[in-house]
């Protein structure tokens, strides 16, 4: 036991003084961090300066580059359309179904037609008492005149979502669930 | 005057004589020489056959071919005192035949009306996943995929006394289904239609810093 003890004490007497172990109880320290930092050479700001340049020359050269459109999927014709399998002829009509059809489209267009007049006469009488409608604003007030032909930009932005035959039902208890956004991201 | 007479037909002798020298030897030359080496059109300008044989200038112009028809950076007009900016016609909805349907017949008004329709546009469709709980269980199963369907109408300078009589028509003809919004147009929403470059603003990213 005692002869252990020895030996230790001489191994931390012998550690001791040696040069190179400068302290036991202490952090070990290796040679490469107990010497000096290194000097910034001016190597360092030029290579940082033709890393700059190096970058605005690749972004000069993507930005000469226009940025494309996204393409819409709605323009583009499936490859089913495609498929020559899935021709065929137009049904033959016989004379009475033909004539029937003519004379089916002309009465549409003459619906139209009468129906796009009234539209456009409904605008005309709706412009012609406006402007009656300005004059005597005109006549009234200045001032008013101008505030009622400055647009109005308080309505921007609008919103109105069109009639539909199966409106929300009122208490309608609906299955849990959710959304998922996959529209397909296109990068350049 | 007899004499100036007599003078001009000698230039003009003369010059006939040249020509003729002219066009001797460059037979001649043409003849011993190879092709293509001594070919001059040599225009004789003083003569009146000058010009004879150009043909170029009666075909019609045809202009340089573009090489592709860039979406260019327009400027956003402001409003001014009694006309609107710009501002867009958003149509959208689940059904494209009457997205587009509307969207035309609100283009065919505007032609009509003489409103000036800056652009007329589609923005990409988005998809959208519906997933439903299941009735036993907890998984979700996919239900259906909508896709919505969304065009612009760009209108610029449009009278502001015009503006409610023109939203009067428009939303008296809504379809069903449809969705209506009017905004003003901004530089985001032009920006939305084109791709994202990652690169770019990565490299945008690593010069700021």
């Amino acid at each position: 036991m005692r002869y252990s003890y020895e030996n230790v004490a001489s191994s931390v007497v012998a550690v001791r003084h040696s040069h190179w172990f400068t302290s036991v109880l202490s952090l070990k320290t290796s040679m490469p961090l107990r010497a000096e930092p290194k000097k910034k050479k001016k190597v360092d700001p030029r290579r940082e300066i033709m890393m700059k340049e190096r970058l605005k020359k690749k972004l000069k050269r993507l930005e000469k580059v226009p940025p494309e459109l996204i393409p819409i999927e709605d323009f583009i014709t499936p490859a089913k359309c495609f498929d020559e399998t899935r021709i065929r002829d137009a049904p033959k009509l016989c004379f009475e179904e033909s004539e029937r059809r003519a004379l089916l489209l002309k009465e549409w267009s003459r619906y139209k037609y009468s129906q796009h007049q009234t539209e456009m006469d409904t605008i005309n009488e709706a412009l012609e008492a406006q402007r009656q409608a300005l004059d005597e604003l005109k006549l009234e007030s200045e001032e008013l005149y101008k505030a009622a032909l400055s647009p109005d930009m308080d309505l921007f932005p609008f919103q109105h979502e069109g009639p539909s035959y199966t409106p929300p039902v009122t208490n309608y208890d609906a299955p849990e669930g959710k959304y998922n956004d996959v529209t397909r991201v296109y990068t350049q | 005057m007899n004499t100036l007479l007599n003078k001009v037909l000698l230039l003009q002798n003369t010059q006939a004589l040249v020509c003729a020298v002219s066009s001797v030897q460059s037979q001649l030359l043409t003849t011993h020489m190879a092709l293509g080496v001594l070919l001059t059109n040599r225009q004789y300008r003083s003569m009146p056959t000058h010009g004879i044989g150009k043909y170029r200038h009666l075909l019609p112009k045809a202009l340089p071919k573009k090489k592709k028809d860039r979406v260019q950076v327009k400027q956003i007009k402001a409003a001014t005192a009694t006309e609107f900016g710009v501002f867009n016609v958003c149509v959208s909805g689940y059904d494209m035949t009457l997205v587009e349907h509307y969207s035309q017949y609100i283009h065919n008004l505007c032609n009509h009306l003489d409103i000036k329709v800056d652009e007329s546009y589609a923005l990409p469709t988005k998809s959208t996943e519906v997933m439903l709980m299941q009735e036993q269980g907890t998984k979700m199963y996919l239900d259906a995929v909508l896709k919505t369907h969304e065009r612009i109408v760009q209108i610029s300078e449009m009278k502001a006394t015009l503006f409610p009589i023109f939203m009067d028509v428009v939303l008296k003809n809504q379809p069903e289904g449809v969705r209506f919004c009017v905004k003003q147009h901004s530089e985001t929403d032009f920006q939305a239609r084109f791709k994202t470059r990652p690169e770019l603003e990565g490299l945008l990213a690593k010069i700021n810093n």
